[in-house]
């Protein structure tokens, strides 16, 4: 094991004071941010470098990183694509248009996120409600908390309120007034749909017999617990201003904190990553799309096409990144096992068997 | 969790496959699969014979399918059991169906998914049997303790393969003679080679004979001696 | 005139075959309300099974691991037996013929209706003008009540069941040999069998479960020898492979014999004490030498030696034999050949020692066993013996010439509906347009009935020229017992009710016989009445099932017969100390010369052809065509071509090629492999209309057991002008270049 990885720690450090910078420009130097926030400032701040060093760590790993440079090269070289489709018949790509855009793949994976739709409907909603809920949230509290968006009542009117964005004035309403009701209560609308999807994922994992055989507490409980913390304590903190003429807000304030400072701490750890690690999925999009219409692999033993080419040569590299080598030699000649189908490969297995006990 | 394999260990014998597919069928029950059969059967090669190839995943040791995901979505518990990828992480690249040994990962397409042999870990992790090692009318797939096995079949277990330079070692275990240690993968044999004639017919191993040659027939009785009523000639 | 009244394609639309694919409720959706301990429906091994239930419908299964004659195995046909519950084509309601189709029934006017025609017909033509043909898929309780239906109610002789097309053969042999007709061991027996013969049956696709008690009696050290045209995949490891020309059987049979008198390898001993006759068998084969068998048989000498050296001075041994041999014109006579191999080493009624028969119907034992048969009333018992007529004519409270005497078996009664003799047919659990051979002409027979009354639950190809369908009961709608290949009574289990207005199938027979005048020989209220009746019935005759009662049945997971007291424990293995069941207590050797097969090969069609079955279907596809996954798994028959006589013919891989006999012809896929004789071509048999094999197949019967010669006729073969088939999980692309 190497000693903490440089690059990325660089890069958790570049995230982080990336971020330090934002909150103090998008806050006019600080000017419009609320100090009663700090705390979830500072868990910002070390949730990015955490998630900037994770990141790279995970993108550096052989298969990774194989596919984020076949991504970056596909997607901004797409001319050189053919040439890394090994020659394909096709001379050059053309310019992805359509449903080959990146913005289409984001659309359909990332906001509509058909793949999962089509795991099973229910799965469907429940996700779109977590992820929907989460992201709302965070659009909502990350400006907030970095003071990029203020709200401000009007000196001589407690009644109007004022909207600062990056400390320039950009809307004013009453307090009265329905627009101020969803401004308000949009993190509690947030919440609800999270609620939502947490009581579909609990009655997935509770009585789904496929789940319930498969689910650590640590992989897949505590982010669904981590997210009811943040969900609960703050509709309590709305619970206790709205109906309770504030009765320990503080201490809910607090907890509050505390909760959604460990959410965003677990990030980097757990299955949430996957929201970042998702980002390798536009890679695989573009680089399955290039290898359908390139230069395609036919199995060494059957002659059926299994996969492209341009797959085989990576995973041959990546293989010998990460230490395998699956390379046969003899007086016949040398094979390399990737470029046996896996048909073949089940087959084989029956033969060498077999051959062993003369059957 | 205490109640898990038990001292059961699965062991694989494509020697005594009939081909059947009860495994394959009885695989899509598991509450794991959700219909979806993850065993593999074919044919080694129907033309020459009846031989059958039936598949489990062997649940490698350091799984080569885990370390060729990009996306961290294999993962491998503590008791060795390689698991179907992780819906949230899986990015459908089919890394892992391409780079096992054994081709098993199998790509749902349509779920955008790698499902893969689980062993059953919905009935196995709480003391029953993995489905197809249950039904399995032959004994080609075999669950139970090693001891067991040990008493009832002249062919010995193991767990070591040797596929030319590189050494995988599984959770699973294969049949074969007592005298080998690894099962040594042979590929070079099966393959045909630029040069030499390779027809199908004539791809000769143990276990597939041909009819004919272990037949007497007459070959001037066959077709041509028709009357002429049909087309046949 | 029973035509049809509309396309094919209309019936399948409307009763399918569907093939299910989906289970019921998800495969998610939570326990089971309870788990029903009972058996598989398909093929005579029984395996047991658990059957989950919810919401009164059967929705899964779980493995039974403590029954032991499976111990939880299943082959794909078990593990989706569930899927035939809760069926989309499963019929709810009686059906009356109409103008264009069926329309749906009450019971009262179906009943009346069926009752009504076939007394209609009796009146005018007599009583041996109405048929019954039962099945052997069905429970004991049901073959003990089809019989006495058809000779009480009914009062006509003619009463056969589908086990004609099936076990009879087998049958008939064990009664001429032994006395009685039964496998002689218990399945246990063949771990202990130090050499096997495995003779006309594949039995891994039939019999899939005995495959794991052959290779643990080969890892005991046991030799395999399977004797078959085609390498099955029983075959393919076996020690020793004859791959014996169709219809040639009893000559090998006789030249095995040859080798081991010739070397010494027969018991003298056991043949002068316990046995008659080997003096006209020794010879009799004396002229089989390896060479003239070679001749015969297309077996070579050196391995018919082989075989004999295998087989002769084996310590144990056991030998399994199915329809390969039974179903030919020669069928008794071959498998009397075999049981002389048997006989003469004296290797019976001792642990490991002994024979068996590969029972392919669901209740193939005990289908046979209770008088569903023309020539046998209850207990085994013959119909033509003076005190065995006397016995069950007192037993059921009717003088003895009122009791029918013998009459027509299956064929032969699908034979009189063509001449016209037969006018009215009851069926039940039988689908005799697939099965019976020479199928245009059962066909045309059906079209002549003038009325046909049909039970069963879905509507087969044969139940489409049904004037009434009456919606009967699937195997766990009701309660029973069914007798296995061993001849275990094991014990089936109710585990759903018969949907909507279906009803089980003994209550459809009491209520006609009630309308036709007979209900107080039939005043059943539950299943468990008729199996103590049948118990009773058996009492000292040759199958005596007089000790056996449901309770312990259950509670030994089956018992073996012969039972005739409560205290006696059942009798797994037969002959024991040398005792046979003929009244000298000693078995008869037959001697046997070969004889050719009714039409052999010959200028005009060179061609050997044979049927068989595939793993994943069960008989006439009925019940396994309406299960999708098993569809898939060979969907459709396919022509297995060695490729010498495929290269000469110019056919390839997936060509289409015609297959022509003096009877009909078939189009279909050619599946070229190295597995099948180059003499022979074989076609699976399960499918219906222009896919059936049957369409070719010879209708020419064997002259004591009445079976037909299903495995083997001449034909010709050639290539049409058709695209190529598509490729599927049955017959995966073989050349390599296409793989």
């Amino acid at each position: 094991m190497r000693l903490p990885n440089r690059s990325a720690a660089i890069a958790g450090m570049v995230l982080t004071l990336g971020s330090a910078a934002a909150i103090f420009l998008g806050s006019h130097g600080l000017r419009d941010f609320d100090p009663a926030l700090t705390g979830y400032a500072i868990g910002a701040l070390m949730a990015a470098f955490a998630v900037g060093y994770r990141f790279l760590i995970w993108a550096q790993r052989p298969p990774a990183r194989m596919y984020f440079k076949r991504g970056l090269e596909l997607v901004f070289r797409p001319a050189g694509a053919a040439a890394l489709a090994e020659k394909a018949p096709r001379q050059s790509m053309p310019l992805p248009h359509g449903a080959g855009t990146l913005g289409y793949a984001l659309a359909r994976n990332f906001v509509a996120q058909e793949f999962i739709r089509r795991r099973g409907g229910l799965r469907w909603i429940m996700h779109l409600c977590l992820s929907g809920g989460c992201t709302l949230a965070f659009a909502i509290t990350f400006p907030l908390v970095f003071g990029w968006i203020h709200f401000e009542s009007f000196a001589d009117n407690a009644e109007m309120y004022r909207v600062a964005a990056f400390g320039v004035n950009v809307d004013s309403f009453s307090v009265h007034s329905f627009k101020a009701f969803v401004m308000f209560n949009l993190l509690n609308i947030s919440a609800l749909l999270v609620l939502v999807g947490l009581v579909l994922a609990a009655f997935r994992r509770l009585t789904d017999p496929g789940e319930r055989a498969t689910q650590s507490f640590a992989e897949d409980i505590v982010p669904l617990l981590l997210i009811l913390a943040v969900t609960a304590t703050g509709l309590a903190l709305t619970v206790s201003y709205k109906f309770l003429a504030g009765r320990d807000h503080a201490i809910w304030a607090i907890v509050h904190m505390v909760s959604v400072v460990s959410l965003l701490l677990y990030i980097p750890f757990g299955k949430l990553f996957h929201m970042f690690q998702r980002t390798c999925s536009l890679c695989v999009s573009r680089y399955k799309r290039v290898g359908a219409t390139g230069l395609r692999a036919h199995c060494r033993r059957c002659g059926e096409d299994y996969t492209s080419a341009m797959h085989v040569a990576d995973l041959k590299t990546v293989l010998d990144e990460l230490g395998f080598d699956y390379r046969f030699s003899g007086p016949q000649g040398e094979v390399h096992y990737q470029d046996i189908c896996p048909a073949c490969r089940r087959g084989l297995l029956a033969l060498n068997q077999g051959r062993t006990i003369g059957r | 969790m205490n109640t898990a394999f038990q001292g059961n260990e699965f062991f694989l014998d494509p020697s005594r496959c009939i081909g059947c597919k009860a495994c394959v069928q009885a695989c899509a029950e598991c509450g794991t699969h959700r219909g979806q059969s993850m065993i593999h059967l074919e044919y080694v090669h129907r033309a020459t014979g009846v031989q059958t190839a039936p598949v489990v995943c062997m649940h490698c040791e350091d799984p080569t399918c885990a370390r060729v995901c990009p996306a961290d979505a294999i993962k491998q518990d503590d008791h060795g059991i390689v698991h179907s990828a992780a819906k949230p992480r899986c990015v459908a690249c089919s890394n892992c169906v391409i780079a096992c040994p054994f081709g098993v990962p199998k790509m749902k397409v349509e779920l955008d998914l790698m499902m893969k042999c689980d062993m059953c870990y919905d009935r196995t992790s709480v003391g029953k049997k993995p489905m197809c090692a249950t039904v399995c009318p032959s004994g080609a797939l075999y669950y139970g303790p090693r001891e067991t096995i040990g008493n009832l079949r002249r062919e010995t277990p193991v767990n070591e393969f040797q596929f030319g330079r590189q050494t995988v070692r599984t959770k699973v275990n294969i049949m074969t003679a007592p005298d080998v240690k690894a099962l040594p993968f042979e590929v070079l044999d099966f393959l045909p080679w630029e040069g030499k004639d390779f027809d199908p017919f004539e791809l000769s191993r143990p276990g597939a004979p041909d009819a004919a040659s272990a037949a007497v027939w007459d070959d001037a009785g066959l077709g041509p001696r028709c009357s002429g009523n049909c087309t046949c000639h | 005139m029973a035509k049809l009244t509309l396309s094919e394609e209309q019936y399948i639309e409307l009763y399918g075959p569907t093939p299910n694919r989906s289970p019921t409720y998800d495969f998610h959706d939570g326990e089971p309300d309870k788990l029903v301990k009972t058996h598989c429906c398909f093929c005579g091994v029984q395996c047991g099974i658990q059957l989950k239930v919810k919401y009164n419908k059967v929705i899964g299964f779980e493995p039974w691991d403590e029954f032991p004659v499976n111990q939880g195995k299943l082959c794909p046909k078990g593990v989706l037996r569930y899927m035939q519950n809760d069926h989309p084509d499963r019929l709810l309601s009686p059906l009356i013929r109409t103008e264009d189709g069926f329309r749906a029934a009450g019971w009262y006017e179906s009943l009346n209706k069926t009752a009504d025609s076939l007394k209609a017909i009796q009146d005018k033509h007599g009583k041996d003008a109405v048929a019954f043909l039962g099945g052997a898929s069905m429970t004991n309780e049901k073959a003990y009540l089809n019989g006495k239906f058809a000779r009480i109610a009914l009062q006509t002789a003619n009463i056969d069941y589908n086990g004609r097309l099936c076990m009879v053969s087998a049958g008939a042999a064990n009664r001429m040999a032994f006395g009685v007709d039964r496998a002689a061991n218990p399945w246990s027996d063949i771990l202990l069998a130090k050499t096997i013969i495995l003779t006309g049956t594949n039995l891994a696709e039939c019999f899939p479960i005995l495959t794991d008690y052959v290779w643990r009696a080969r890892d005991n050290g046991a030799k395999i020898i399977v004797i078959d045209p085609r390498i099955t995949p029983i075959g393919r490891t076996a020690d020793l492979f004859l791959p014996v020309r169709p219809g040639r059987d009893s000559a090998l049979a006789n030249g095995i014999l040859h080798v081991m008198i010739e070397r010494g390898w027969t018991d003298e001993k056991f043949i002068a004490e316990h046995t008659h006759d080997f003096d006209k068998v020794r010879e009799l084969v004396k002229k089989y030498t390896p060479e003239v068998t070679e001749k015969l048989s297309g077996v070579p000498a050196k391995n018919i030696i082989k075989a004999a050296e295998m087989w002769g001075p084996a310590e144990t041994s056991m030998l399994l034999h199915a329809r390969g041999i039974e179903h030919h014109t020669k069928g008794v006579e071959n498998v009397l050949t075999y049981i002389n191999l048997v006989l003469a080493t004296g290797r019976i009624g001792k642990p490991g020692c002994g024979y068996g028969t590969i029972t392919g119907q669901g209740n193939g034992q005990g289908g046979r066993e209770h008088g569903q048969r023309c020539n046998q009333l209850p207990g085994g018992r013959d119909i033509n013996k003076p005190e065995h007529r006397q016995f069950i004519a007192d037993f059921w409270k009717i003088p003895e010439p009122e009791l029918p005497k013998q009459g027509l078996t299956a064929c032969e009664i699908i034979d009189a509906i063509e001449r016209g003799e037969i006018k009215g047919l009851l069926s039940i659990s039988i689908n005799p347009l697939v099965s019976i051979p020479d199928s245009n002409r059962t066909r045309a027979a059906l079209e002549k009935l003038e009325f046909f009354a049909c039970i069963d639950f879905f509507l087969s190809e044969t139940a489409r020229y049904a004037d009434v369908v009456l919606a009967g009961s699937l195997q766990e709608e009701d309660e029973g017992t069914v007798t296995t290949g061993e001849g275990r009574c094991v014990r089936l289990r109710n585990s759903v009710p018969p949907p909507v207005d279906a009803r089980v199938d003994w209550w459809i027979i009491r209520e006609l016989a009630k309308r036709l005048g007979k209900e107080k020989w039939f005043n059943y209220s539950k299943a468990e009445e008729i199996f103590d009746e049948l118990a009773a019935a058996s009492k000292g005759g040759p199958i005596d099932y007089s000790g056996m009662t449901y309770e312990k049945i259950e509670n030994n997971m089956g018992i073996f017969w012969p039972c005739p007291a409560p205290e006696h424990p059942g009798t797994p293995r037969l002959f024991e100390g040398g005792k046979f069941h003929h009244p000298d207590g000693k078995a008869k050797f037959h001697a046997y010369e070969y004889r050719p097969p009714a039409e052999d090969v010959d200028v005009e069609y060179p061609i050997f052809f044979t049927t068989g079955r595939v793993v994943s279907q069960y008989l006439s596809g009925t019940q396994t065509r309406r299960i999708g996954a098993l569809v898939d798994q060979y969907p459709e028959p396919l022509c297995e071509i060695h490729p010498l006589l495929a290269t000469k013919l110019g056919i390839e891989n997936r060509d289409m090629v015609k297959v022509s006999t003096r009877r009909g012809e078939i189009t279909l896929p050619a599946l070229v492999v190295q597995t099948i004789r180059p003499d022979t071509i074989f076609i699976p048999y399960h499918w219906a209309g222009k896919k059936a094999a049957n369409q070719v197949t010879n209708r020419v019967l064997d002259p004591i057991s009445k079976i037909p010669e299903f495995k083997v006729c001449a034909c010709r073969l050639e290539k049409v002008a058709a695209p190529p088939a598509k490729a599927n999980a049955a017959w995966p692309p073989v050349s390599l270049e296409n793989k």
